[in-house]
């Protein structure tokens, strides 16, 4: 089946171990293969040969680890300065403007450097990044005000600020999936934790557990992120300074804390259902420790939802956090990202440029990853639909 | 069966304490709430007067108020009392219907509430009765179709309305058909034209579905992915089952099998999500009607938040959270009505 059924991917899909259990069984009298391969990598096999899913994955993740370089690629600030004679490496190293002999105050404008030493032809030269323009860097000098439409030196335009919206998208692409991937990975890790407590120890704990996931959970969710973000939103009252800032890292454990709930309910099922298997009864008797039985043990045979649900849940973090971005509850000021950038546009309707570019990047990066969410769940979940006719 | 939906509407009575308390000590300890706002502006206009009178005399950097003001400011507010006392006294009001007075506009706060309702209500139920009725034969049809072109195709625009969240198409139509430099075919927001009292029915038709154009589609772009697909493949699956053999079995027709026998069934999951329909109606989206402009219970809410009024927030928060866990009950009876091997314990 090249084409994978797309769209089951979309609605929960509950694990199913029966299936599991399928690829295990073996026909008897028919002789058995000579190593079985580990399911995991059956899985990863199959995953492989849902192209469109693969690729996206292969895609995502390049682009992922190239933006890493942004600050090497996309930026202001030169590669390699070739002065009197000396070499300098403006990248790693911090250089006075006078160092250069340009008459500014702070960082040189290289760019500016480049330009002169080429007009001077006296041995002196610059080696700018490929795009040589920094995510906050105001570009002021560019002729008219500040939403500058696209041009060939700016091919997205300029933001209200002046600042270059390829580099500022390039750059709040690294920043939204890191973000993401944090997010999923402490609610992930806190989901798991508390889930597998409440599902192999039961009891009490399980019941308490539940009843206050179930109140957390029936909080409003983009609601009560938005009240607490907006208590630290530095408020600046006379005598009584801001003790916290808005953060990366704020936003990161306010996402998580309302996030983890959804992977619980799944592994704690899974554990629910695991613990009276045999195995675990055989690693009881065996003396194996409790912590050992839950993370060696059972963990390994429960981790179906945890990554079949993993792509839609960076989707929907980073819709969260362009729209808390978009409502200026999200990252802090000078932080490049889509969500302030479409908000810049709603403030101008006429510069198409603001809005359409940064939806753009919102659009098909979260389109990458539900192909992949949707092999992923292929791979993991298979569903057979057989029907008559 | 009774017994437990009287267990679950108790169980109730916990969850929306749990809730409301939790929101009522964020806000009780957040900065800048009401008091110091007060606090702030009378020190502004205090220190105003001053410097006007010393007319560039050095004025000083701060202006202290005697502090039997900021006392009656706290009580005027009830920041006086301890914060379990506050929320005692806040919920035994809740009980007699009695939400108190919106901080900025001085109403109370039911009042407030209740006549953003028309707007959320309008607005919220075209989109739903929209959706189903687009997403439900769509559902079907693809299942039918299942693997076919037309399967194929609106899978592809399935997958496009699950990448792209209701709010930020909404800022694209906006840009692209609202007039900014495109083209102008639809207004650029708010819930009815500003001449509204004066124009005729035809008129007022013609309007009010202008204005709604937009805002629907993008409420509906929310629900599209997950209830087509929710649909599709609840009916995929009953397609495959055994009473759907005997039927083909006994020589029933194709149509009769599907539409009669399978449809019926595989509109179950769907009939459950109608427990929620009173809490999609009214809550809205905040993020939609804020694009818009639209002054629904969303927005309302939004900005109560913004501006620090607390009573105008936990008011909202109080029927919202109401509506949900009561949508939650609502399902499971109706799941249970419509699905006779239902039976909970």
């Amino acid at each position: 089946m090249t084409q994978a059924d797309p769209e089951q991917s979309i609605s929960k899909v509950a694990a199913d171990t029966a299936v599991v259990a399928h690829e295990w069984q073996q026909v008897p009298g028919v002789p058995t293969q000579p190593a079985s391969e580990s399911i995991l990598r059956k899985r990863f096999r199959k995953f492989r040969r849902i192209r469109r899913g693969y690729w996206s994955f292969l895609l995502i993740l390049g682009l992922y680890l190239a933006s890493f370089l942004c600050p090497y690629l996309m930026n202001g600030t030169a590669w390699l300065v070739r002065y009197e004679g000396q070499f300098y490496l403006p990248t790693f190293t911090y250089y006075q403007a006078s160092t250069f002999g340009q008459e500014l105050f702070g960082e040189p404008d290289y760019r500016a450097l480049k330009e002169q030493f080429e007009k001077e032809n006296a041995g002196n030269w610059v080696l700018m990044p490929l795009y040589p323009y920094g995510p906050n860097e105001a570009l002021l000098d560019l002729p008219g005000s500040p939403p500058h439409a696209p041009s060939w030196e700016h091919p997205l335009g300029t933001d209200d600020r002046g600042r270059d919206i390829l580099v500022r998208l390039a750059y709040g692409f690294n920043i939204s999936l890191t973000f993401a991937l944090l997010v999923l990975l402490i609610a992930d890790g806190t989901g798991v934790m508390i889930g597998a407590a409440l599902g192999f120890f039961g009891g009490k704990l399980d019941l308490l557990g539940q009843r206050f996931i179930e109140i957390w959970s029936s909080l409003p969710f983009l609601y009560t992120i938005i009240i607490i973000s907006s208590v630290v939103v530095p408020v600046y009252i006379p005598g009584r300074m801001q003790v916290l800032q808005p953060s990366f890292w704020l936003l990161i454990v306010i996402l998580a804390a309302f996030e983890w709930m959804a992977i619980t309910y799944y592994i704690r099922g899974e554990f629910y259902r695991e613990k009276s298997r045999d195995y675990v009864a055989a690693a009881i008797v065996t003396g194996v420790s409790q912590p050992a039985i839950m993370f060696r043990h059972i963990l390994p045979n429960s981790m179906t939802p945890l990554i079949s649900f993993a792509p839609f849940t960076i989707v929907a973090n980073i819709g969260a956090l362009v729209a808390l971005d978009f409502l200026g509850f999200g990252l802090p000021a000078p932080t490049p990202s889509w969500g302030e950038l479409i908000g810049q546009g709603m403030e101008n309707l006429t510069k198409w440029w603001l809005v359409f570019f940064p939806l753009g990047a919102l659009f098909s990066t979260l389109l990458l990853v539900v192909f992949i969410g949707e092999a992923v769940r292929e791979a993991f979940d298979p569903k057979e639909y057989s029907r008559l006719r | 069966m009774a017994t437990y939906f009287i267990r679950r509407l108790l169980l109730v009575i916990p969850t929306f304490i749990g809730i409301t308390m939790a929101v009522f000590l964020i806000t009780h300890f957040v900065p800048g709430g009401p008091v110091e706002r007060q606090l702030m502006r009378m020190r502004a206009a205090a220190a105003g007067g001053e410097a006007a009178a010393m007319s560039g005399g050095g004025g000083r950097p701060t202006v202290s108020l005697p502090e039997d003001a900021v006392e009656e400011i706290r009580r005027y507010y009830g920041f006086d009392k301890p914060v379990h006392v506050r929320y005692g006294e806040w919920l035994w009001n809740v009980l007699h219907l009695d939400l108190g007075n919106s901080y900025i506009y001085q109403d109370p706060v039911w009042d407030i509430i209740k006549s953003r309702f028309p707007v959320s209500i309008f607005l919220g139920l075209t989109g739903f009765l929209l959706s189903y009725l687009i997403c439900v034969p769509l559902g079907v049809l693809k299942a039918i179709r299942h693997g076919s072109r037309f399967d194929f195709i609106s899978s592809g625009l399935v997958f496009l309305g699950y990448s792209v969240p209701g709010w930020a198409l909404g800022t694209a139509l906006l840009v692209l058909l609202g007039g900014g430099s495109f083209w102008s075919v639809f207004p650029l927001g708010g819930f009815r034209p500003d001449n509204w009292e004066y124009l005729g029915f035809f008129d007022k038709v013609t309007a009010q579905i202008e204005h709604m154009f937009l805002p629907v589609i993008c409420y509906m772009v929310g629900s599209f992915a997950t209830l087509t697909i929710l649909m599709k493949n609840s009916l995929m699956e009953n397609l495959g089952q055994d009473y759907v053999r005997t039927a083909f079995a006994k020589g029933l027709d194709e149509r009769r099998v599907i539409f009669v026998h399978a449809l019926r069934n595989s509109l179950i999951p769907l009939a459950t999500g109608l427990g929620h329909v009173f809490s999609l109606i009214l809550a809205g989206s905040f993020l939609i009607e804020r694009v818009f402009n639209i002054d629904g219970m969303g927005y309302l809410g939004y900005q109560s938040i913004i501006q620090r009024d607390y009573p105008v927030a936990l008011g909202i928060l109080v029927i919202s959270s109401l509506l949900m866990l009561l949508g939650n009950i609502l399902s499971d009876v109706i799941y249970a009505l419509v699905d006779p091997r239902i039976r909970f314990k």
